[in-house]
């Protein structure tokens, strides 16, 4: 990850002299040979159950068949072309799409200070605060989300809380709508989120602070030019983790959306499991995946091509 | 010395972290345009001293005055210092020229005034060329010169330097140094130097500040400081020493008679160590040499007018520019440093020792 390969590059200080480039030298002997039969267990394991089945959908889906049974099957696209054609499928990429980046950014918004926060903290402190981020882990998922029922229903608690305050005069649609999947999706990889972050704010020399302070830095000038952007790559890394999870959520999406948020895992499942539409459901997932890489790729390459492009060294 | 001439002033600061009390009420003042250094082992409380004079620290007690303005409470980004640290601590997602410019930027001046300053201050420190380097494509030299010129160009009130040099090697750090006292005396600016390598603090200084333990043991000269310590951790602190126990057996107007050993010797009052000058007969007294004042001979010949004594070789250290010999003598060992070296010496060889007594120094064992 991005936020490894900054601590590498971090703590590698060099002494003296030249410039740290002599390391490739030192690299010509083949270590990896006993590491690669280390390695042999788990690389079978990936390969009879994760490549081949992952190929054997891909080949699924450029199967199409008019019938269940299968008859006149042929390869062709057309799964694809259905798939692009029809607004409601469309439609749903979008949706899973828009619901990702909003949880990516909520969790983002809501990670940064307690990172911050965490950075700062002497390590009894820090250890709670780990401890209370993860938590959330440790609870099912089905429990969570019922959990959030309770406070999201129309008579809910958040909804006659914010009606005896007369902020609003009748419930909000917060459950089984897009917003309930955000705060649900949001909540639930928070953690990723800031444990990704805090990562990359423990490699910042804290001696760039003082610094940017003897410069003449107020400390909100110090956080928004040294801390914000050297914490960049965690804030990218993060990203990516809450957006990828989020892509492929299923439970959270059936559970706090239901039928009003068709998001692609939810469709996927129902062509695969209700409808029994095998290939055509494997065509879906792939165009999920391929979304998924797309957007992941565009989104760290346009940090690693800007302006902070040092900070992912 | 009047308040009028000094640029910093600390008066009393205590600083305890938790029970640990780091400074026990330090008193200092540095002149205008002098480069002082604090030099003391780790945990003497210098680093601590300049985190005060920065801001980063606040005394529990005592006040700090820069160009007599009272700062105790006022924020390092308000004192307008500049400050090198020992991890060089660039920004490393920022070019050298943007590094340069993030203290000017902050002073709010235009932009044309700030490549200027700039030019000029990558001149100063021999780094014209590589502006639109990053960091990390600099050698530790060369990202040590722009943390200085980052410090300078903002043309500070005072300039900190917190071990600039301890992540460099032994040429590198010469030659910086050098730079440094060379930098400092072009710009005049007021420098506050904090090492633990007395080499560096006397080479560098125009005074030094020997702290142990939380206080000050003297503050002088670099050469009032190695020739005239004031207490026996200083002696101790600065150069290599050699020691003997002994005990008074008379003192007169200009001497105190000291026998160790076999031994009687006497020693000027001029060369006694410490507050407490007052010497009976009976007191336990430590006697201390430099190894580079210890004669060292073939033959018992007396030289000067003192009197050689034997001793056996136990090993030779060469340095290169001179050699360094342990002797034993007296049934302990003694260090000599020496140019006077004969090729035929080697471990075991019987050679001859002696020193003038006005290079002993004597102090009272506590």
């Amino acid at each position: 990850m991005e936020a490894a390969r900054a601590q590498n590059h971090q703590k590698r200080v060099a002494p003296e002299g030249q410039p740290p480039q002599q390391e490739k030298r030192a690299k010509k002997r083949k270590p990896w040979a006993p590491g690669l039969l280390l390695l042999t267990p788990i690389l079978l394991f990936l390969f009879g159950f994760f490549v081949v089945p992952m190929l054997y959908i891909l080949y699924l889906s450029f199967i199409s068949t008019d019938s269940l049974s299968g008859e006149g099957a042929s390869y062709s696209l057309s799964n694809y072309i259905t798939l692009f054609t029809d607004s409601y499928y469309l439609n749903s990429l979008w949706i899973t799409v828009k619901i990702s980046l909003l949880s990516s950014l909520v969790a983002l918004i809501l990670g940064y200070p307690i990172a911050l926060t965490m950075a700062k903290a002497s390590a009894k402190m820090r250890a709670l605060i780990t401890l209370l981020i993860a938590s959330p882990l440790l609870v099912s998922i089905v429990v969570r989300n019922f959990g959030w029922y309770l406070l999201l229903l129309p008579n809910g608690t958040v909804n006659t809380l914010l009606m005896d305050l007369g902020l609003i005069s009748k419930p909000m649609n917060l459950l089984f709508s897009e917003v309930g999947v955000i705060i649900g999706l949001s909540n639930a990889y928070l953690p990723f989120m800031v444990l990704a972050i805090v990562t990359s704010l423990y490699n910042i020399d804290p001696s760039l602070e003082k610094a940017s302070a003897i410069l003449g830095a107020s400390p909100l000038r110090n956080f928004l030019s040294i801390t914000l952007p050297l914490s960049l790559p965690g804030i990218v890394s993060g990203c990516v983790l809450v957006f990828s999870l989020s892509m492929s959520a299923y439970v959270t999406p059936a559970l706090m959306g239901g039928a009003n948020v068709p998001v692609m895992p939810v469709v996927v499942y129902d062509q695969i499991n209700n409808l029994l539409q095998w290939t055509f459901g494997s065509a879906l997932s792939y165009v999920l995946l391929g979304t998924t890489l797309l957007s992941v790729f565009l989104f760290t390459r346009g940090f690693e091509k800007s302006k902070f492009k040092e900070v992912f060294r | 010395m009047t308040t009028a001439i000094s640029d910093v002033e600390i008066k009393g600061a205590i600083k305890k972290f938790g029970s640990n009390i780091v400074l026990n009420s330090i008193d200092l003042e540095v002149r205008q345009g002098e480069l002082l250094t604090l030099l003391g082992p780790s945990g003497c409380g210098k680093s601590t001293t300049l985190n005060l004079i920065a801001g980063f620290l606040e005394a529990d007690q005592g006040e700090v005055f820069i160009k007599g303005k009272k700062v105790t409470k006022v924020p390092p980004y308000k004192r307008d210092l500049g400050m090198v640290f020992q991890t060089y601590s660039l920004f490393p997602h920022m070019t050298v020229y943007d590094n340069l410019s993030f203290g000017l930027k902050l002073r709010k001046i235009a932009k044309p005034e700030q490549k200027k300053k700039i030019d000029r201050v990558l001149e100063l420190v021999k780094l014209s060329g590589l502006e639109q380097r990053y960091p990390r494509e600099l050698s530790g030299g060369q990202r040590q010169r722009v943390a200085i010129a980052r410090a300078l160009v903002v043309e500070p009130e005072l300039l900190l330097l917190d071990e600039p040099l301890s992540n460099l090697d032994a040429k590198l750090r010469h030659e910086l140094r050098l730079e440094i006292k060379r930098l400092q005396k072009e710009i005049g600016v007021t420098t506050i130097f904090v090492t633990h390598d007395q080499e560096e603090a006397l080479s560098l200084s125009d005074r030094v500040v020997v702290m142990n333990a939380g206080k000050i043991e003297q503050i002088s000269t670099p050469t009032s400081i190695y020739k005239h310590p004031k207490t026996e951790f200083v002696f101790q602190f600065i150069g290599k020493s050699n020691s003997f126990e002994g005990m008074v057996i008379s003192t007169d107007q200009d001497r105190i008679m000291v026998q160790a050993g076999q031994e009687v010797t006497s020693v000027s009052w001029d060369n006694v160590i410490g507050e407490n000058r007052t010497f009976q007969k009976g007191d336990e007294v430590k006697l201390y040499i430099r190894p580079e004042n210890i004669h060292i001979s073939e033959s018992q010949e007396a030289v000067d007018g003192y009197e050689l004594h034997r001793a056996k070789i136990t090993q030779l250290n060469y340095l290169g520019t001179s050699w360094e010999i342990d002797v034993a003598f007296m049934g302990k060992s003694l260090q000599i440093l020496t140019n006077e070296y004969r090729s035929s010496w080697k471990e075991g060889s019987e050679v001859f020792v002696g020193w003038k007594p006005q290079e002993l120094k004597i102090i009272r064992k506590e």
